[in-house]
């Protein structure tokens, strides 16, 4: 059985690298995700970790460490946040386009500038659709949970893609929360080792990435998303196992808070959640009929499991913790994705984007409040008059 | 241990870079590349950046490897590199791979070594991996349609450095010494070396001395290229001969911080007689082949090579 810690985002997840006895890390500083990379430096000096520590010159260098170790067969763990993450944009796509299932751990960030810290989805939702599965853990424990899950997921032969593990800057990585660290057994029941028939191996040479004509490159797009297609099943069966083997409750794709019932709800991922469930809960108690859906999975995108969940209301508030400059609807990511799951639905669901958070600012209860006033006033008079509203400055 | 050679007919009969590609004819990169397997043998992996030897080499389903190869990005080939030795170092460690520890060679041309890839070559050479990094230096952007590279000749034409009323001379830079520039920044190097086509004996052992040495080792080789530097494609090797017997191309080995010259020409060639040949500098005046002689005199005297440049029609005594 697992123990109880009172650990960090950035520990929980060194804690998940060091059970799927991970064999190249490779490093580059920069904030907030760097305190992954000095919990696995500090395992490795104590010999709790046997595993090749590369510091590599830079974000693009550690996304070509990470590529060439999985290529020889090894399983390998990177991370980085804000414009590091941009930083490394090249190599992504090689890594998925190879079949690759890396894993990389973004605590997110704010782009540059002003070379602000905070927390913001803007980093890693600017790389959703280079073939990385990805979604968003809003706590520690999810932190850790993900970390063993994508591994699993990434590394099925039925899909075999690179992972982007995310984890919002500061509210998951730096906040401290109980964890159930699971122990080395469970562990090894749960996540087999990694074995890629494509492999760089003197034994059965093989030529990987061959430059190829134009008509030949559509094809292998074909399988990168019939990969991704693949992979909802793959992620069902790994959700299912891992409920089972370490006692968690999670829904794979989209988990629903005081549902039953909602008039409005909002519809959100990551550490902001956890405010929004709160506030539904203190607006329950006085009798109103709202909730929240939360995706956990962003790629792929659960578009059928997203309308199923949210064409049952009549107000949807979708929050997205990025900036989007110039997007269809003013909002962000997210809201153009809800409406995109919810065509079809017709005028019955209504939605509103709110850009939120930005900065690393706490989306603030009261800033919640707002948001959930200004869907019941869409509900009563039936009229959505803006898009969008950037929060608090329009609302 | 692989053994230094001791004749050309003591190499290797196998081929481990063979038919099935498509370059150009007379192309020097493919000739090296060819040396360059030769001499490695099949405990190899070849890490291939974009550039010729990627996109001419490797059109799908006709790749001429008979060793694994892997495509890297042109910016990378140092960081992919490190990370596939990484892997095996830490594989064998943990018993998760118990086969022969491979060699891992970089085939990177003068862009992916001593430009947009110059970075990730430096962190793997600084941080120690036991990796071969070749580069082969056919002195421009070959693959894209001959632009200028760091290592393009000054007073060469190139696509980005055509020569006209306003600019006669074309390339106003002179070339990046990038042997020169990795030689004295990186501890962790174990062994450094320049090699030719044209001396294929000194290239094979070269080759074959960097796999030896525990940790990085780098090999410069230049490579004639019939299309870039408008010359005849039967001509290639009597191009890289020409090369070092001017001094425009110099052979030498570096180990343990001592150079060691190996090859010097018995009577050095006026660089004239190299430039003539080749399309690239046709445009170039009497006064621009002088400042290419002086900066290649000075350039040896820097290594010590004291050979004075002699016509062939000059006396000899």
């Amino acid at each position: 059985m697992g123990k109880k810690r009172l650990i960090t985002g950035v520990v929980a997840t060194a804690e998940a690298v060091r059970l799927a006895d991970v064999d190249v890390i490779s490093s580059f500083p920069i904030r907030p995700y760097t305190g992954i990379m000095s919990e696995l430096a500090r395992m490795i000096a104590d010999g709790e970790l046997d595993a090749e520590f590369v510091h590599a010159e830079g974000e693009h260098a550690q996304l070509s460490v990470v590529y060439g170790a999985s290529a020889a067969g090894a399983r390998t763990f990177t991370g980085s946040s804000g414009v590091g993450v941009t930083y490394a944009m090249e190599v992504y796509s090689p890594i998925s386009g190879e079949r690759l299932p890396v894993q990389m751990a973004i605590a997110d960030r704010t782009l540059d500038p002003p070379g602000d810290f905070g927390s913001e989805h803007t980093d890693a939702e600017v790389c959703r659709d280079q073939g990385w599965i990805q979604g968003w853990a809003a706590t520690p424990q999810e932190a850790l949970d993900l970390t063993l899950l994508y591994y699993r997921i990434g590394e099925d032969p039925r899909v075999l893609l690179p992972q982007y593990a995310c984890q919002d800057g500061y509210f998951v990585s730096h906040i401290a929360g109980e964890v159930d660290v699971p122990d080395e057994a469970q562990v090894k029941e749960f996540l087999p080792p990694y074995k890629n028939k494509h492999q760089l191996n003197i034994y059965e040479p093989q030529i990987i990435g061959a430059q190829i004509e134009p008509d030949m490159g559509p094809p292998l797009q074909y399988q990168r998303a019939l990969a991704m297609r693949n992979a909802k099943e793959v992620i069902k069966e790994a959700y299912d196992d891992y409920n089972r083997i370490f006692g968690r409750n999670y829904s794979p794709f989209v988990e629903e808070y005081m549902t039953e019932d909602a008039d409005v709800v909002i519809f959100l991922q990551g550490a902001h959640s956890q405010t929004a469930i709160d506030v539904a809960r203190r607006l329950r108690n006085h009798g109103e009929k709202v909730g929240v859906v939360r995706l956990r999975t962003f790629r792929p995108f659960p578009t059928e499991e997203v309308r199923d969940a949210l064409s049952k209301f009549k107000v949807i508030g979708v929050v997205d913790n990025s900036a989007n400059f110039g997007i269809a609807g003013g909002g962000g990511v997210l809201l153009t994705e809800a409406r995109t799951a919810l065509y079809g639905e017709g005028d019955k669901v209504k939605t509103v984007g709110f850009v939120a958070g930005l900065g690393g600012e706490a989306i603030t209860r009261d800033e919640f409040y707002r948001m959930f006033a200004k869907l019941k006033d869409i509900a009563k008079t039936g009229k959505v008059e803006q898009n969008a509203y950037w929060v608090p400055f329009e609302l | 241990m692989l053994e230094q050679i001791k004749t050309i007919r003591h190499a290797p009969d196998e081929e481990y870079y063979v038919s099935g590609h498509r370059t150009c004819a007379g192309c020097g990169p493919a000739l090296v590349y060819r040396l360059v397997a030769k001499a490695a043998g099949p405990n190899t992996i070849f890490l291939g950046p974009t550039g010729c030897m990627y996109v001419a080499n490797t059109s799908y389903g006709c790749g001429p490897f008979a060793v694994p190869w892997l495509h890297t990005q042109i910016t990378n080939a140092g960081g992919v590199a490190s990370g596939v030795e990484a892997a095996y170092k830490a594989m064998m460690r943990k018993g998760k791979y118990t086969g022969e520890r491979p060699h891992v060679i970089v085939m990177a041309g003068d862009g992916g070594a001593t430009d947009i890839g110059l970075q990730a070559l430096s962190g793997m050479l600084y941080r120690g991996h036991d990796v071969l990094f070749i580069c082969y230096d056919n002195e421009s952007y070959a693959n894209t349609g001959i632009q200028t590279s760091p290592t393009t000749p000054w007073g060469a034409v190139t696509t980005f450095t055509p020569s006209g009323p306003a600019i006669p001379e074309g390339k106003r830079l002179w070339p990046k010494d990038n042997a020169q520039l990795v030689a004295h920044g990186h501890p962790e190097l174990k062994y450094l070396a320049t090699a030719s086509l044209a001396f294929p004996l000194d290239l094979m052992n070269k080759v074959r001395k960097g796999l030896n040495a525990e940790g990085p080792a780098y090999l410069h080789i230049q490579a004639p290229c019939p299309k870039g530097w408008q010359f005849d494609s039967d001509k290639t090797i009597d191009m890289a001969k020409l090369a070092v017997d001017t001094g425009m191309f110099q052979l030498y080995e570096y180990e343990n911080g001592k150079y060691t010259i190996t090859y010097t020409p018995r009577k050095r060639k006026p660089v004239e007689e190299y430039i003539k040949l080749q399309g690239r500098f046709s445009h170039l005046k009497p006064e621009h082949i002088e400042k290419i002689q002086q900066f290649v005199d000075a350039k040896l005297k820097a290594i010590e090579v004291e050979v004075t440049a002699v016509s062939e029609a000059a006396p000899t005594d």
